[in-house]
């Protein structure tokens, strides 16, 4: 092989390695922002909304009592501010069904819901209701749970979901730096290889071939080069040995 | 030393490396999962890694002994670190160590593993995996000299480094057409399970990637819990049948093939070696159907399975050995240490050192009884020369004390007795799985990081019957290095 070839192969390997792996890396970096995006699109939207519907609840609980007490003016501006703030937070929930297994979630959310709105809609102040804490243990508290339990299952498939999503992404960043690592460790070691080739094919037979002539020139010593490779170096080699083979026989 | 020959040659082996990749890659692509890219990145790798001796170093007439050294065992440790590659790059459970460890396992066939959950990975880092044992169960250097062309005196070189210096007594043949009727016999070997599993109705994945792991007597599944997965009598034993096949000398499975099966039986060492295995299948079977199983045919499935995978050095797993009782884990540790034939690609103490330290002992016996009377040392039909004797001790000596020693130094770094161990002596034979909590289902996770660098240094002692492995790395004996 010639000796240009043998000198730009050797950096061109080392440059294909390097933008291989700048590629992968931006290819990688890009899915982690993708990802990223996604997280708190998909999983935190729905976090942010389940809690808001926690929080709904809780109210709605209080206006319960409050209306168990008597008050009923306070009790129906709390249900009703309460109920506009679940049914924000569960439309939020509603539009944004993003993981398998969360429809089923959010109708049940749903369904629970409407069982213990269908309980605080009819009278309560001045009825048998009022001051029941019988009938609002056995009524009452068994719906707000079982709303409850079913918001908090949305929150927990969420929470689960954006644990994955960051294990995936810490495997990811780790795909993204590993290729990095791998081609400058890669590149490193080539240089340092190719510098020892280099310096055994190219350098020493120079410095060989210079000091045959030399020794040939000065000492008169017969002219003696050895070179291994088969490119322009040994052909300057052959030339030198047959100009010096041509002179001598002129002499 | 001719450095830049000693690269030219383990170029060779990495471009090898690079192919196998490829190929994994490939199955990538067939099944669509993300090691695709991460493979074909390491294939890049490797490959420029091979390429770059080829382009400026010219192909020498010959290399010395010395040099032949030099690159099996560079070879054999390039190899581990290139492989390591896809697994660094996939992440997950692989760490730096992880993947050192993972790789080394693969390469030497020992099958030990720290993965807890294996089937989480893509198929095509799954491949790989497993075609680390089939690349390193014939030694990469092997398999490299039946492809290259003449090679003259350093085919012989590399041959007798690689081989179990107790098979060269045994094989007659030249170098080259050897190392090209060995390859025959290896890949015949795996393609004939391949179909036979294929039959017993495992999908070819799974048939192929086993297939290489009981062909280099490796012990990588593509399961979580190994050959129990399939719970199919079936697929156990035509798995049983090629883990013994697997454990005899090659060159006499062809001659046995080629229509010489006397000569298979007529020797000493198969004799001993099926004799060992059975009684040992015999006694466990008892023991569990004591212990464990309430039935004889039961306790016989699962005692044979495991009692051969660990007697072959594969590694495999049907049960879960790590609850079974004290004298069939006994027999285990013992078939552990023991392990198949010289001339195959089990790991181990081989068989054949046990025949002659056997025979030496009865000798000796009859020495006494008659100091005066000249006996030869025979086995068989040929006699032996003291010299063999005298390796054999001494290496079984030496095997005992690196033992001895890595699980002195696993102790110290915080492992558990049963599992310093039983993990020096699975990883030493190229075993696989040890006690405890690196049991047959178990993995070696839970081992320190410093412990998985004992153990991987042991798993490289094995393969590579210490001397190759401790000669590389003492400069001087470059230059004073005579012959085996």
């Amino acid at each position: 092989m010639k000796l240009r070839l043998k000198i730009v192969s050797g950096f061109l390997v080392m440059a294909i390695m390097l933008i291989l792996a700048g590629i992968w890396s931006i290819y990688e970096l890009n899915n982690i922002g993708v990802t990223a995006q996604n997280l708190i699109k998909e999983n935190y939207q729905s976090i942010h909304a389940a809690n808001t519907m926690l929080n709904a609840l809780e109210g709605e609980d209080n206006g319960i009592l409050f209306l168990l007490l008597g008050r009923w003016e306070e009790g129906r501006r709390l249900l009703s501010s309460s109920d506009s703030l679940f049914l924000s937070g569960f439309d939020v929930a509603k539009n944004n069904l993003t993981i398998p297994g969360e429809a089923a979630v959010v109708d049940s959310i749903r369904t629970r819901y409407a069982a213990l709105k269908a309980i605080w809609e009819k009278p309560i102040v001045e009825t048998y209701k009022e001051r029941n804490i019988d009938w609002y243990f056995i009524e009452v508290h068994r719906a707000f749970q079982d709303a409850k339990s079913a918001v908090q299952a949305l929150q927990i498939l969420n929470n689960d979901t954006m644990y994955q999503t960051a294990t995936v992404m810490e495997n990811r960043a780790n795909r993204a730096i590993m290729p990095g690592i791998i081609a400058m460790t890669a590149a490193v070691v080539l240089s340092l290889l190719f510098n020892f080739f280099i310096n055994h094919y190219v350098v020493n037979p120079i410095l060989r071939l210079n000091r045959g002539i030399r020794n040939h020139l000065d000492d008169h010593k017969p002219l003696e080069i050895e070179v291994e490779t088969h490119d322009e170096i040994r052909e300057l080699s052959n030339l030198i040995l047959t100009l010096s083979a041509r002179s001598a026989r002129r002499d | 030393m001719r450095y830049h020959i000693l690269y030219r040659y383990m170029g060779f082996i990495l471009l090898l490396n690079a192919l196998g990749l490829l190929v994994s890659a490939l199955v990538s692509m067939v099944y669509q999962d993300e090691a695709l890219t991460l493979l074909l990145y390491s294939a890049m790798v490797a490959g420029i890694f091979g390429i770059f001796p080829m382009i400026f170093v010219p192909s020498p007439k010959q290399i010395s002994n010395n040099e032949g050294l030099i690159i099996l065992v560079g070879s054999w440790l390039l190899s581990c670190l290139l492989g390591m590659l896809p697994y660094l790059l996939w992440g997950g459970e692989f760490t730096f160590t992880n993947a050192w460890f993972e790789s080394v396992s693969g390469f030497t066939t020992t099958g030990s593993t720290i993965l807890s959950d294996i089937e989480s990975l893509p198929r095509g880092l799954l491949f790989w995996r497993a075609l680390t044992h089939w690349l390193g169960g014939m030694g990469i250097i092997v398999l490299a000299l039946s492809i290259m062309p003449a090679m003259g005196a350093g085919m012989k070189v590399l041959y007798q480094s690689e081989m179990s210096t107790l098979a060269l007594d045994d094989f007659q043949n030249r170098t080259k057409s050897s190392v090209r009727i060995l390859a025959k016999v290896y890949v015949g070997l795996t393609g004939l399970e391949v179909a036979a599993l294929m039959f017993c109705g495992m999908d070819w994945f799974d048939a192929l990637t086993h297939s290489f792991a009981t062909i280099a007597t490796g012990g990588f599944s593509t399961r979580n819990l190994s050959i129990a997965s399939f719970d199919s009598v079936l697929i156990e034993v035509v798995i049983m049948f090629f883990m013994i096949v697997s454990g005899v000398h090659f060159a006499m499975l062809f001659a046995a093939i080629s229509g010489q099966a006397k000569n298979l039986w007529r020797s000493p060492f198969f004799r001993y070696y099926l004799t060992a295995l059975a009684i040992g299948i015999l006694l466990s079977a008892v023991d569990l159907n004591i212990h464990k199983y309430s039935g004889f045919w039961e306790a016989l499935r699962f005692g044979s399975f495991q009692l051969l995978s660990v007697g072959t050095s594969t590694g495999f797993a049907s049960a879960d050995s790590a609850i079974w009782s004290p004298f069939t884990q006994l027999l285990l540790i013992f078939f552990s240490l023991q392990c198949a034939c010289a001339g195959s690609t089990s790991g181990g103490i081989k068989a054949n050192r046990i025949v002659i330290m056997g025979k030496a002992f009865i000798r000796q016996m009859k020495q006494l009884q008659h100091p005066h009377a000249v006996i030869p040392f025979t086995i068989g039909r040929r006699t032996i020369d003291r010299d063999v004797f005298e390796n054999s001790v001494l290496y079984v000596v030496l095997y005992i004390t690196v033992v001895f020693i890595a699980t002195l130094l696993l102790v110290a770094t915080g492992t558990g007795f049963l599992e310093a161990f039983t993990g020096s002596v699975a990883t030493m034979g190229n075993v696989g799985p040890g006690l405890g909590s690196i049991g047959s289902l178990g993995n070696f996770d839970g081992i320190t990081t410093a412990g998985k660098w004992i153990l991987s240094l042991t798993m490289l002692l094995g393969r590579l019957e210490i001397y190759a492995l401790v000669m590389f790395f003492i400069p001087k004996h470059w230059k004073t290095y005579a012959s085996f």
